[in-house]
């Protein structure tokens, strides 16, 4: 659907009363009832954009760039996406129009991104969900060769969780000893999908300790801290910016940080390495891409756009609210291309490991 | 109390916060109401806007077009037999024979007053126990207990809305059936997404992954009825059968509101008790209300034809659903449906997390959410009313005139969803498919409730047997959950009984 801002050309970006007039006759064409609502969220829309401009390829962009974002309206990437185009929007005064195309684990929004031209317009948010995807053969696309990875915004660690108020699992140790005593009968929550970052990783920790959990697969994330916190499962595996909430409010407690080090806000937490496990951890992380030849001037503009609106206050403000800051969450392209390679050889010998 | 009036004071003692209500009142009604489009559609459109909002206005934008959105749907449903979401599908049932016996002034009074009441009633609830009851609701029923209630669910709805006791199995077992297209819900594995003939290939690579996406109820919902509808009307024109339908704006009188008190009283428990539920919410609601309304009747017989009973069933049930599905989502943060899964990214794009602090950092809110969300069902009430004595004469426009907007509109809604010109083809087969399914006495309504529910049962039988060890016996030591089985199972049984015997 169309912001209607995003499609003012800037010389007519002069005040409320005529943005808001060119939102309706815009909003016209879509259709009555949409102007009715334009009318009244369109004046309080004007403030968006800022001078600071980085040195743009010439005649790029003459229009506002689609960004795609496979995941539904609302959620993690989608926010990322959001907050990221604010920010880009900020710094070089280029507009994005957001387009959510959720299904199919992340994978129904590939054929349109692969069918746009290879322009620039189209700009691609995905998470490491597409490289483990590629991994395992589910999509043919290889994120670090058939795209061009801008940047990298968010980085991060995964933890394991138990409810604050469970006696049972003081810390890490006791709920090693409980697996110990009862092989397969701890139960925690987890992303189901086969070959998924989530999965490998305990995979990872239960081989490595010589420990069994009984995985419970969900498929919606919102279940999975409404079945912790109503008892349905002993534990949870999540990463810190999507329970800050819980965390917050005393209902959950983090008992083992995946991370070489503890990062300075889980300083009690014990790493993976501290219980026992020797391997590198697989991170989530999301980026932002667009095709395989897409103009080198482009590409570069872009890029830098990225970059400088990763540092950009709001987009700031944002990462810190998820725990971003904890580690090291930007890369360029350079550094998404090594993080995506990497991942891939770690995906591609875990799955040899597991038969999949 | 005190909180309640501070929050109506903050909603109406500022003009900008009441243009905004208002506004939101308007959209969620005629997003509702258009077929083809609905609440979903209004929320996408505006979810940027909110960016820059306020954080309390943003909020009560959303929780405002969620009631609005959900009484809209019901209108279209009364007049055309096009239910504007899942959750208006039952209303269909009862409401369109009464606008054929030109009586559609009193089905939408009646759809007013109730969808009002039920919302009413379940805002009401939040206000009073939102914390316990979503505390409640997450322990007592883990996903043995929700496929539980899913099994139960489909046994007393089987038979709505089809002609007899098999077709509508039938129809619940298409729909099923389709829900098990896309990937699993436990591995992600896909299924039914790449097909072959004699070991070639015939799904393209982009096809394999609209597939593994799933069939969305969206596309086939419109498809099935509004798609479907049109065609059936052209072969009434064309066969010269197609009376229009008298535009009576008559509202129901007390006396028949008072006849249906136990039916609505019924249908707001069942509305709200679906509503709290992660992941159940309004669909079942109005279908669990409309199959108890028959089943406890003294005249089941009457349903389907025309029973202002039945429109109070489904009606009260639905909207009722929409209070109570605010509960989970801000004690705990666990949004139950798409909408409250939109309004958890409007809290968190806001840079807060809707949860157990949120009732005490972000009071004002809350109750300025709260206070929305009742007035908004009062104001359903009167702008409802007068909607009645207007929106009935969108049935003196020719047919022939609205075919081509309510395809068109299909068509937008279907493409919106996920931005996919292969979910207007989905769209465009239901129609067909349910051009004929109707005319074969099966249920459109059963297949979208088998989709439905099919995707939330899988999921919730899945992870159930893993808790189990795959073990089902383990449903045993689950007194909620085998209860529920077991009057299930019984509903089945009497029923196909019922049906014997109504042969013999």
């Amino acid at each position: 659907m169309t912001p209607f801002h995003t499609t003012l050309p800037r010389s007519t970006r002069m005040g409320a009363p005529r943005s808001a007039l060119h939102s309706v006759k815009k909003a016209l064409a879509t259709g009555a009832v949409v102007a009715l609502v334009a009318i009244f969220f369109a004046p309080t829309f004007v403030s968006v954009g800022s001078a600071q401009d980085l040195k743009k390829p010439a005649n790029f962009p003459t229009r506002p760039l689609t960004m795609i974002v496979p995941y539904g309206a609302g959620g993690g990437s989608d926010q990322v996406a959001r907050a990221m185009a604010k920010a880009m929007s900020r710094v070089a005064d280029i507009k994005f129009q957001v387009v959510n195309k959720p299904g199919g684990g992340g994978t129904a929004a590939i054929p349109d991104f692969m069918l746009a031209p290879p322009d620039g317009y189209t700009v691609l948010e995905h998470i490491d969900n597409a490289v483990s995807a590629y991994a395992k053969g589910d999509i043919k696309e290889n994120p670090a060769k058939d795209w061009i990875p801008l940047c990298t915004t968010q980085i991060t660690f995964s933890q394991v969780y138990a409810r604050n108020d469970d006696s049972r699992f003081p810390n890490w140790n006791a709920v090693v000893d409980q697996a110990k005593q009862n092989p397969g009968e701890l139960t925690i929550a987890n992303v189901g999908k086969v070959g998924s970052m989530e999965v490998i990783l305990m995979y990872q920790m239960e081989n490595a300790l010589g420990i069994k959990f009984k995985q419970i697969s969900f498929d919606k994330p919102a279940e999975r801290y409404g079945a912790l916190l109503g008892k349905q499962v002993d534990l949870l595996f999540e990463q810190p910016g999507d329970v800050r909430s819980f965390l917050d409010a005393k209902k959950m407690r983090p008992l083992l940080t995946f991370l070489d080090e503890r990062p300075s806000a889980f300083a009690n937490t014990p790493t993976h390495r501290e219980a026992g496990a020797k391997f590198k951890p697989l991170m989530r992380f999301r980026g932002f891409y667009v095709k395989k030849g897409v103009p080198k001037d482009r590409v570069t503009f872009l890029q830098n756009t990225c970059k400088a609106a990763f540092s950009e206050k709001s987009y700031a403000a944002f990462n810190r609210k998820k725990y971003m800051h904890l580690i090291d969450s930007f890369r360029d392209r350079a550094g998404s291309v090594k993080l995506i390679k990497n991942s891939v050889k770690i995906y591609r010998k875990v799955f040899k490991e597991l038969g999949i | 109390m005190e909180d309640f009036l501070a929050g109506s004071l903050a909603l109406f003692g500022n003009g900008h916060t009441f243009m905004l209500f208002l506004a939101a009142l308007l959209g969620g009604m005629l997003f509702g109401a258009i077929p083809g489009v609905n609440m979903l559609t209004l929320g996408a459109v505006i979810l940027p806007f909110t960016i820059s909002m306020q954080p309390e206005h943003a909020i009560m934008v959303f929780a405002v077009i969620y009631c609005s959105g959900v009484f809209g749907g019901a209108i279209t449903a009364i007049l055309f037999n096009i239910p504007g979401a899942p959750e208006n599908a039952p209303t269909c049932f009862d409401g369109y024979p009464m606008t054929q016996q030109g009586r559609a002034g009193k089905a939408i009074g009646a759809a007013v007053a109730f969808s009002a009441l039920g919302g009413i009633l379940s805002a009401i609830l939040m206000m009073v126990a939102t914390h316990p009851i979503a505390e409640w609701a997450i322990t007592a029923f883990g996903p043995p207990e929700i496929f539980a209630l899913i099994v139960f669910g489909l046994s007393v709805t089987a038979s709505l809305g089809a002609k007899t006791l098999w077709k509508g199995w039938l129809s619940i077992f298409i729909g099923l059936l389709l829900a098990t297209i896309g990937t699993d819900p436990v591995g992600g594995i896909s299924r039914f997404s790449a097909w072959t003939i004699f070991g070639e290939p015939v799904t393209s690579q982009y096809a394999t992954y609209y597939l593994s996406a799933g069939i969305h109820f969206i596309p086939v919902i419109l498809g099935f009825f509004a798609i479907a509808e049109v065609l059936t009307q052209a072969q009434n024109i064309a066969e010269g059968k197609r009376e229009r339908p008298k535009a009576s704006v008559q509202f129901p009188s007390f006396a028949e509101f008072w006849q249906v008190r136990i039916t609505a009283l019924r249908s707001t428990l069942l509305g709200i008790f679906a509503g709290i539920l992660p992941g159940i919410g309004a669909t079942l609601a109005a279908f669990l209300g409309y199959a108890q309304a028959v089943k406890w009747s003294k005249h089941p017989e009457e349903f389907g034809k025309g029973k202002l009973e039945g429109v109070v069933a489904s009606e009260t049930a639905n909207n009722a659903a929409t209070g109570a599905a605010m509960i989970p989502l801000l004690a705990l943060g666990l949004p139950g449906g798409a909408l409250t899964a939109m309004m958890l990214g409007v809290f968190q794009i806001h840079g807060m997390d809707p949860g157990p602090l949120i009732l005490i950092n972000s009071k004002d809110l809350v109750w300025i959410t709260f206070a929305a969300m009742f007035w908004a069902n009062v104001a359903i009430l009167f702008l409802g009313w007068l909607q009645t004595k207007t929106v009935v004469h969108i049935l003196r426009i020719p047919f022939r005139w609205l075919v081509p907007a309510i395809f068109l509109l299909a068509v937008v809604g279907a493409y919106a969803l996920r931005n996919s010109l292969t979910d207007v083809w989905v769209m465009l087969i239901a129609g067909i498919a349910g051009y004929f399914l109707r005319k074969t006495g099966y249920s459109p309504a059963g297949i979208v409730l088998g989709l439905i529910l099919g995707k939330i049962g899988e999921s919730a039988f899945a992870k159930s047997m893993q808790l189990f060890s795959y073990s089902a016996a383990e449903f045993l030591n689950r007194p909620l959950a085998w209860i529920m089985i077991l009057i299930a199972f019984v509903t089945l049984v009497s029923s196909i009984v019922g049906e014997l015997r109504k042969k013999a």
